[in-house]
């Protein structure tokens, strides 16, 4: 009971500054709670982005080590915890997909002038049809625009802490985000389209 | 239009079913084990740093310990430092080359004293003289050359290396063993640079 509520008190009371310093201080307890706040942002960012969980597990893993050996690295006057730690998640996924595979150098100009694949209404779309053709549209995405549609979109972040945690200016998030969903449009419209065909 | 408002809404609905996707359980329990490891590495280290601790207060302590002896020597014989304290010139007789100034008590205590002394000079002589044979550390007696001075505002004390048969000069009488033996008096001299009173170190 008293372990209960130590750690409902580390989890609700404490900030990530102070949880980081105990954590440092060899608190497992302050480390389990920080992870307890912050490990599913971190978790999710990897899973959506690697789209594999023993890998979002594994670039989990080491960005709650990073808290403990990076101790420089976090500067808790300088910006959220959550931040840094999808920042460093984001540095690993990249660092992985480097040694993969070739990422394939994403071109700004080239993603702004993706087009459409086909035009209109889609009324008669069923919502789960909707869903999953986004949810594949997203897969389809080049990594540096799906990144920023699941910082924006899914995990609800504001532009500047986007563009923090990306570290490009907030302006580029924000065409990135454009862009991204302009070619999820595109690829909800065409399936819409082609779920119509195939209904008559 | 109506797609990218249908777009919103999805990403809306997968943001909320992926936001209430949680971290792996299975991952908190290594991550308490690797900063619980951090409270074993630092309580190694600390043995080391206790004893530097401990080497640091102890040496804090003796020089703390050194210092109040100093300072309780000192308050014990203000007078017997101040004579250490002074520079001794090479056997020289002139008691001139002034160092250290006495406090005001101090000067009047060795005027009044070096008065008072008249009455019974020859016994004062006598003492002197016991004293440098006995090689003591004692009061300052007045020197009988010193007689019809104005009383000194202000006394230094002066040390000198002299022979014993120098203190004829100064109207004392030294002892024949001591007569060329060299020995070490500090002199009470007036601000007008005449000593008043003499003192046998050794």
């Amino acid at each position: 009971m008293f372990e209960r509520l130590r750690r409902r008190r580390l989890e609700g009371e404490l900030s990530d500054g102070e949880l980081h310093r105990a954590a440092l201080a060899g608190s497992g307890e302050a480390m389990a709670a920080l992870y307890q706040r912050h490990g599913g942002l971190v978790y999710r960012f990897s899973l959506q982005m690697s789209r594999d969980a023993a890998v979002a597990e594994e670039i989990t893993q080491e960005v709650f080590l990073a808290l403990l050996t990076r101790i420089d690295r976090f500067d808790a006057g300088r910006g959220a915890l959550s931040t840094w730690l999808c920042g460093i998640a984001r540095r690993q996924f990249w660092k992985r997909l480097e040694q993969n595979e070739s990422a394939g150098a994403f071109d700004e100009e080239s993603a702004a002038e993706l087009e459409c694949p086909t035009d209109g209404p889609a009324e008669i779309l069923l919502r789960h049809e909707a869903v999953a053709a986004v949810r594949a549209g997203m897969d389809e995405l080049p990594a540096p625009l799906r990144e920023v549609v699941i910082l924006c979109a899914l995990e609800e972040m504001s532009y500047e802490q986007a563009a923090q945690v990306l570290a490009v200016p907030v302006g580029t998030v924000r065409s990135r985000l454009h862009r991204a969903k302009a070619r999820l449009a595109g690829l909800l419209r065409g399936e819409m389209a082609d779920i119509e065909r195939k209904r008559r | 239009m109506t797609t990218d408002r249908e777009l919103e809404e999805i990403l809306a609905e997968i943001g909320r079913e992926h936001r209430a996707m949680g971290a792996p359980q299975r991952l908190e329990a290594a991550l308490r084990a690797a900063a619980d490891s951090r409270k074993d590495a630092i309580g190694a280290r600390k043995p080391r740093l206790t004893w530097a601790w401990a080497t640091a207060a102890i040496l804090l302590a003796m020089i703390a310990a050194s210092g109040v002896i100093w300072q309780t020597r000192k308050g014990e014989s203000p007078q017997h430092q101040q004579a250490r304290s002074v520079p001794a010139p090479e056997a020289t007789g002139d008691p001139r080359p002034s160092a250290r100034t006495t406090t005001r008590d101090d000067a009047a205590a060795v005027s009044a004293r070096a008065r008072k002394a008249g009455a019974d000079r020859a016994r004062l002589q006598e003492a002197s003289t016991k004293q440098a044979t006995a090689n003591s550390l004692d009061e300052f007696v007045p020197l009988p050359a010193s007689e019809g001075l104005p009383p000194a505002a202000e006394l230094s004390v002066v040390r000198i290396k002299l022979r014993g048969s120098d203190l004829q000069q100064y109207g004392l009488d030294a002892p024949p063993d001591a007569v060329a033996r060299t020995m070490l008096a500090e002199f009470a001299v007036g601000e007008d640079g005449l000593p008043r009173a003499i003192r046998i170190v050794r």
